[in-house]
């Protein structure tokens, strides 16, 4: 789900950079750091406007400027139970994985229904039920998520597409 | 999914079951008690302070969790039960039984894998740890999830009438490299090259090497006749991709061999998702069962575990001297049977050049120990050889070695015109008509490939016939039969150890000193062919295979005189590997040397080779050089006579053609034969073999056991007349003739001081084998500390034990006596160390002198010591 956060951060600048628009700097600065990355449980997707940019402190020792800046920011933080769209990346036996912008979703093949089947012998390799439907690197799917696990800068989740209106979306 | 819990070994047994908290049919989560037991156990109460405790026996109630989430289904315990060990406690139905991982998700129930709890006896992550997909290493199976997947992919081959084929990459159905002299040679096409090069592909890695060698351009030259090879071969083989260049690498090569994916697939492994970076493994894709499994691969050292379902190739070689560009992480090859070495060595043959390749190698063999050493997890290694690989990359750029190749060729060319007198081509150049045209480096002439489709679709034929025979006799019904399955490795086995049945090999300069025949790399490969691989020439010996580069060794002279035995070079061995037959051996009989031949007159006239450290070599010089000294253990007959026989025979030099082709001499061949020493020694070792299959561990524990008899106050008069009388045990022996390998061993080391040291006195000295040692043993006694160590050793043991009991109490006012003692028991340690060390040779003359060093000021010391003791007690 897409969220508008309020968020915090300390940008430093070097000295070098010291001067009238050093704001601007500030700013894009932390558009270069925060966006994309994963913050713990979510995402930041992108950054509408650095709303608050403090005075700077110079810090002892290193001469660095450190400004607090806040910002409000557009993050996506996938929930258990979400229904979610993304493209097939990796097609294999035990199942396929789908990416979802940045989050990698791996659905096994329990959770795809029995009518497709894994077919290796196909290049490249699918899950098909020989008609309409057809799984492969590619395919656009969309999945319900079961379970998310949050690593260091990473998330990782299971889906599944059995359910209605879940699963290959071209047919 | 049922499951049968244990109890866990870390319950407080005996206990008492007290209660049954939940019944059969419950449904159970994680962590919820199911049982109350009790137990008894021993607490020690009382006060501790005053020391007036007592052990009182105490019953503790206790809860026993679920391990897991699930249905109860039965106990197999009951209440009152005394229970003194561990064993099974419930029967419970799983959930989910996690049995496939993503990233320590489990990818049917969504839970975390990760989390750790008391309750249960291990990780839940433990239940899946196979990893057997291609391109992801974060998906994990368990062990019955990998069986089932398995036997899905061998019913659908069986089905299909195919096999799996593991393919590797580099050198084997491609060749790689990155000198941008290939780029401008496919652009020029007056080149002489332009023809071999042009249809070669290229590619650019955006995650490839960094620095000089970023954004290169990757020319890939794919083996003749690959497209119908693998067109063919996919029909009957499922083909996999197992390379150890990167991801990317792999990927692209692929698009580059399979356009349109349809033989590969995405079945494309490579050293990202490998796990090891030295070695591969077909347990990674096939974890279950390899019995439809077969690899081509040109290296066999990288299968450690596989051996019996590879097929090796020839490694195909097409731009000259570039290899393997994704091999810096392997260890070196071994098994190189080409004799293109030498013809990249002449063309550029300036001493600097070679000086400079003989630092690189020097580098890389300081890296590749290092790699040893260092497990293969260790990441500063693998960083260290990422680095060595971007070395060796740019240097490729840098140097561009085609480039240097053909401008040498062009050279060589160009004189060649001048003096209108045919040049000497090199092994690479066929002779030209046209004296005008400019000679190529590269050429396009391998055919390895035809004779690997004949291979495998005899393989493939095997197989499924005696799969037709298994299942025909299990009376299966259905088309496929799991269970008949033969094993493709023993088809494998059975087609290839025909090739070269009944032939009796023996090597000749190919194989490096040290490395036990049968273990190397060449001798499994003969071994696997059916061969019988003998390490010294006699009668029933059928060929012998010599290096070109070495070509004049002692065991030509004796092949040569034998008429039976065909002398080849090792290109007839590279033919029948890659053949698989028994190859014609008239295009590889080697040209023998004519000093080598029967007739020859001198043998002492023959030149050594240059400094080489082979044992044969080596040999040679001791057998050449301390010939006139002394009757050798070896020869029976005296010299005398041998020249006078060999003299007798007289054989023409201009006669080359390599076989000792004259039948009527077979008698007098016999004699001769006869006068060789290891005929003479028939069903014993010769004094070579002695060396290679000796057991140095044994004469280690001798001499050891030897230095040991001398002991430290010995003087030096006495270590020599040890040393003498030792010789003359060995005299004694070897006159016996049938005396062990040590005393054999100890000669042959005694003559090569003898070449080595001219000096006579050092040469007295070196007549043991222990002269190093014997010699370090006076310097340490010729620098005046000898007595008082001999004082500290004597001392030593018995002061030890007074030391010991000593130093375990304060002692506030140390006496002169105790000190003494003390400092005693320090020095004699320090020289019972360096007995230890002298007698085990291990520490090298730094340790002498910082041990020496250290002796001086314990002596000092102690001197000291003593005199402030001395005054104190007076």
């Amino acid at each position: 789900m897409f969220f508008l956060h309020n968020l915090e951060r300390q940008v430093t600048l070097h000295p070098s950079y010291f001067g009238r628009n050093m704001h601007e700097l500030v700013t894009t600065k932390l558009v270069k750091d925060v966006e994309g990355t994963c913050a713990g449980d979510y995402y930041i997707i992108a950054i509408m406007d650095a709303f608050d940019v403090s005075e700077g402190r110079i810090l002892p020792g290193s001469g660095l400027a450190e400004f607090t800046v806040g910002y409000r920011a557009v993050v996506w933080r996938p929930y258990k139970g979400e229904v979610v769209d993304g493209i097939t990346d990796k097609v294999n036996p035990h199942g396929f994985s789908v990416r979802v912008g940045p989050l990698e979703v791996f659905t096994s093949r329990i959770h795809v229904p029995a009518e497709l089947q894994y077919d290796a012998n196909a290049t490249p390799p699918q899950y098909t039920n020989n008609a309409d439907m057809v799984i492969e690197v590619g395919t656009h799917v969309r999945l319900r998520i079961m379970g998310i696990r949050t690593e260091v800068n990473q998330l990782y989740a299971i889906g599944t597409i059995n359910g209605d209106f879940l699963g290959c979306l071209q047919a | 999914m049922s499951k049968t819990v244990r109890l866990g070994s870390r319950l407080r047994y005996p206990i008492t079951v007290a209660k049954l908290l939940k019944s059969p049919g419950d449904t159970v989560k994680k962590q919820e008690p199911l049982m109350e037991y009790s137990f008894k156990w021993m607490k020690t109460v009382g006060d501790q302070i005053r020391g007036d405790t007592w052990e009182e026996e105490q019953t503790t109630i206790a809860s026993w969790e679920s391990p897991t989430d699930g249905d109860l289904k039965k106990w197999f315990i009951k209440e009152g039960d005394i229970i003194r060990q561990d064993g099974p406690c419930i029967m419970i139905k799983e959930e989910c039984s996690h049995e496939i991982q993503f990233q320590g998700l489990c990818a049917v129930c969504g839970k975390d894998m990760t989390d750790f709890n008391w309750a249960a006896d291990r990780r839940d992550t433990e239940r899946a740890k196979i990893s057997m997909v291609h391109d992801q290493t974060n998906l994990l199976v368990s062990e019955t999830q990998a069986q089932r997947t398995e036997h899905e992919l061998q019913r659908r081959l069986l089905e299909s009438r195919k096999l799996s084929l593991v393919v590797d990459l580099d050198q084997t159905i491609i060749h790689a490299c990155i000198d941008p002299t290939v780029g401008e040679w496919q652009r020029d096409p007056t080149n002489p090259n332009h023809d071999s090069v042009k249809d070669v592909k290229a590619f650019q890695l955006e995650d490839g090497p960094r620095g000089l060698a970023r954004g290169c351009w990757y020319y890939i030259k794919m083996r003749p006749g690959l497209e119908g090879f693998l067109r063919r071969i996919s029909a009957m083989y499922e083909l996999h991709v197992y390379t150890m260049g990167t991801r990317a690498y792999a990927q692209n090569v692929a698009r580059i061999v399979d356009p349109e994916q349809k033989l590969f697939g995405n079945r494309v492994i490579s050293r990202d998702e490998n796990g090891n970076m030295y070695a591969k493994s077909l347990q990674r894709l096939f974890p279950v069962s390899t019995n439809m499994v077969l690899i081509i691969d040109d290296r066999a050292d990288v299968w450690p575990r596989n051996r019996t379902n590879l097929i090796k190739v020839s490694p195909y070689d097409f731009f000259k001297g570039i290899g393997d560009i994704n091999s810096s992480f392997l260890p070196r090859r071994q098994d190189l049977l080409t004799s293109e070495a030498p013809a990249v060595a002449n063309t550029n043959g300036k001493p600097a050049d070679i000086q400079a390749a003989k630092e690189e190698a020097k580098k890389e063999a300081v890296l590749e120990e290092l790699v040893q050493v260092a497990g293969a997890e260790d990441p500063t290694v693998t960083k260290l050889q990422v680095e060595e690989q971007e070395r060796t990359l740019e240097k490729q750029i840098k140097d561009r070695p085609l480039q240097v190749l053909q401008e040498k060729l062009d050279k060589e060319d160009e004189e060649a015109e001048k003096s209108t007198t045919p040049s000497e081509d090199g092994e690479e150049t066929p002779p030209q008509s046209t004296p005008h045209h400019r000679h190529q480096v590269l050429f396009d002439d391998d055919n390895e490939l035809d004779f690997l489709e004949q291979h495998l679709t005899q393989i493939h034929k095997a197989y499924y016939e005696e799969y037709d025979r298994a299942r025909a006799s299990h009376n299966a019904n259905g088309h496929v039969d799991v269970p008949s399955v033969p094993d493709v490795g023993s088809a494998l086995n059975k087609l290839k150890s025909k090739a070269l049945g009944g032939c009796k090999i023996v090597l000749s300069g190919l194989i490096p000193l040290g490395v036990e025949e049968a273990r190397s790399e060449i001798g499994m490969q003969i071994l696997s062919f059916g061969a019988e691989l003998r390490s010294k020439i006699s009668k029933d010996v059928t060929h012998l295979v010599v290096s070109s580069l070495r070509p004049r060794t002692k065991k030509v002279r004796q092949a040569a005189k034998i008429a039976s035995i065909k002398i080849v070079n090792q290109d007839w061995l590279a033919e029948c590997f890659s053949k698989w037959v028994k190859a014609d051996e008239t295009p590889y009989m080697f040209q023998i040397h004519p000093d080598d031949r029967p007739g020859a007159q001198d043998p002492a006239a023959v030149p050594t080779g240059e400094g080489e450290t082979d044992l044969d070599e080596a040999d040679e010089t001791d057998e050449n050089t301390a010939k006139p000294k002394k009757t050798m253990l070896r020869l029976t007959a005296p010299p005398k006579l041998r020249i006078t026989s060999a003299s007798g025979e007289s054989h023409p030099l201009g006669d080359d053609d390599g076989d000792d082709s004259d039948d009527e001499d077979d008698g007098r061949d016999d004699d001769e034969v006869g006068l060789l020493p290891d005929d003479v020694e028939e069903g014993q070792l010769s004094p070579i073999d002695g060396l290679k299959t000796f057991d140095w561990g044994s004469f280690d524990d001798d001499l050891e056991a030897f230095m040991n008899e001398d002991t430290e106050d010995e003087d030096e008069d006495n270590g020599d007349e040890t040393a003498t009388g030792n010789e003359q045990e060995e005299e004694d022996t070897n006159d016996e003739r049938d005396g062990d390998e040590n005393h054999q061993l100890a000669r042959k080391r005694k003559q090569a001081d003898r070449d080595v040291e001219d000096d006579s006195e050092s040469e007295r000295h070196d007549e043991n084998d222990g002269s190093n040692l014997s010699k370090r043993l006076r310097r340490i006694k010729s620098r005046g500390t000898s007595s008082l160590r001999n004082q500290y050793v004597s001392t030593a043991p018995s002061d030890d034990a007074a030391a010991a009991a000593d130093s375990s109490l304060p002692t506030p006012q140390i006496t002169g006596d105790e000190e003494d003692v003390s400092l005693l028991k320090g020095a004699g340690s320090s020289a019972g160390d360096q007995n230890a060390a002298i007698v085990d040779g291990l520490d090298d003359e730094f340790d002498d002198i910082d041990e020496a060093e250290l002796e001086a000021d314990f002596l000092a010391e102690f001197e000291e010591s003593t005199e402030v003791g001395a005054e104190e007690k007076g």
